[in-house]
């Protein structure tokens, strides 16, 4: 496609460039390839507990399929004593994040499922009631045109989605200021530092380190 | 676009029959007698089945009924897959009536979207408009629009209304005089697991809204057995 802003190619370099950061400080994110063919996306798994107020993070698990394993990636990096006091009531959840690109939108989108250690799937429902509060009155403006349940574009199963269309929109904003002064962005980093929150991936702040560091 | 009216209308009002049955292993308090029902092709199974869940409902005790979800030869039915393109897909080479099984158990999770209410099924349809019109006009008409328009879309859809649905897709459907047409055109390709593979020249890959060039076709492959949506009025360029 001809004009693109944000191509496909820059997506996977970008991917490519923050995936580089994650497997320095064992942050598990990986790169996948789709059968048959160039796509790609980037994914990571994690586990929060949800205890009926804000979810605490448990860090990542060891990824298996990392190449490069680091001090970092050996057991779960919890405190005892967080998890004893939320224990009572509380559940723990496994999301995946997923990261494609959207060639109708040229913008990368944010897919992710989650589930309870017995299997059993979050409800659209849950999903909503879990955003954090920060974000809910943006949410509740318009649950159904800001997360919902679709076909994943390369696994074809059930995932959940923020809706990319105003994700340009914001990106160019974003990106305006740091090209002015012909600073380095990683747009993926930029971008993933904003949707994450929304739906409970956090970024730690060593990637906005690691971009500027490349300059 | 107006010489084409009648193709439109055709799209619009293709119906396939189809006989629904209750799961064998569903528990009933009393039979559950098959039920007949007219599907529109441009439409959604959960859209129009609510007369097909009541009938069913009837036979079936309050604590055995779930979501529903419909089944053709052991498949779970996409619901978010036009019924066109699952007849085509699925059951085109059988004999009518299409034969669809209903289910109120046993949700498959990892297969299928869940369909809470009408809502869902509207975003998914506004969610594929908006979509097509990133392709076609980098989104500025459906943007443009008011929110009255994009549930007038809708509610011509829900209500099989094609002038009130066509009064509104028109507006999707222009392009500036001066271009020669859209800057994309948005199509998907579906392709049953298992047939052989088409070939798809270099210009094509199977991804919604890819640029096509006709003269990258070979003449062999301009008809595709491919499911163009008729809801966002596509012709074959042929």
């Amino acid at each position: 496609m001809e004009d693109e802003f944000f191509g496909e190619k820059c997506f996977q370099y970008y991917c490519a460039e923050f995936i580089k950061h994650s497997q320095q400080i064992g942050d598990g994110w990986e790169w996948k390839t789709a059968k048959d063919c160039s796509d790609g996306y980037m994914c990571k798994t994690e586990f929060q507990i949800k205890n009926g107020t804000t979810p605490s993070h448990l860090g990542t698990p060891a990824s298996v399929h990392t190449g490069f394993p680091t001090e970092e990636n050996l057991e779960l990096p919890v405190d005892d004593s967080e998890v004893m006091e939320s224990a009572a009531a509380s559940k723990v959840i496994k999301y995946e994040y997923h990261v494609l690109y959207s060639c109708s939108y040229q913008v990368p989108v944010l897919y992710f499922r989650a589930s309870f250690l017995d299997g059993k799937p979050l409800s659209l429902t849950d999903i909503w009631e879990g955003v954090h509060e920060c974000y809910k009155t943006r949410l509740l403006q318009g649950p159904w045109d800001t997360i919902t349940q679709q076909e994943h574009p390369i696994l074809g199963q059930p995932f959940f989605v923020l809706h990319p269309c105003k994700t340009n929109e914001f990106m160019t904003a974003v990106l305006k200021h740091p090209q002015k002064i012909n600073r380095n962005v990683n747009y993926i980093t930029s971008w993933l530092s904003i949707m994450g929150p929304v739906v409970g991936l956090n970024l730690p702040l060593s990637y906005a380190k690691a971009t500027s560091q490349d300059e | 676009m107006t010489d084409d009216k009648d193709v439109l209308r055709d799209v619009w009002f293709g119906r396939i029959p189809t006989c629904f049955t209750l799961y064998q292993d569903e528990i009933t308090e009393r039979e559950a007698e098959p039920y007949y029902l007219l599907l529109p092709r441009v439409s959604y199974l959960t859209l129009v089945t609510d007369k097909v869940k009541k009938h069913f409902q009837k036979a079936l005790r309050q604590e055995d009924v779930s979501e529903i979800w419909f089944e053709y030869e052991g498949t779970p039915l996409k619901w978010h897959y036009p019924i066109g393109l699952l007849f085509d897909l699925l059951a085109s080479s059988s004999a009518l009536p299409w034969n669809i099984t209903v289910h109120f158990k046993s949700f498959p999770e990892k297969d299928l979207l869940h369909c809470p209410s009408k809502d869902a099924v509207e975003a998914h349809f506004m969610s594929c408009m908006k979509e097509a019109d990133a392709l076609k006009h980098k989104s500025q008409v459906i943007n443009e629009m008011q929110k009255k328009d994009h549930k007038q879309l809708w509610m011509g859809l829900q209500n099989d209304r094609f002038d009130q649905f066509w009064a509104i897709n028109r507006k999707l459907m222009e392009y500036p005089p001066e271009e020669n047409g859209f800057r994309y055109i948005p199509f998907r390709i579906y392709q049953k697991l298992g047939l052989s593979t088409l070939y798809y020249p270099g210009t094509m890959q199977t991804k919604v809204g890819l640029e096509l060039r006709e003269r990258d076709l070979p003449a062999s492959e301009r008809y595709l057995p491919a499911y163009a949506s008729p809801v966002l009025g596509i012709k074959w360029p042929v």
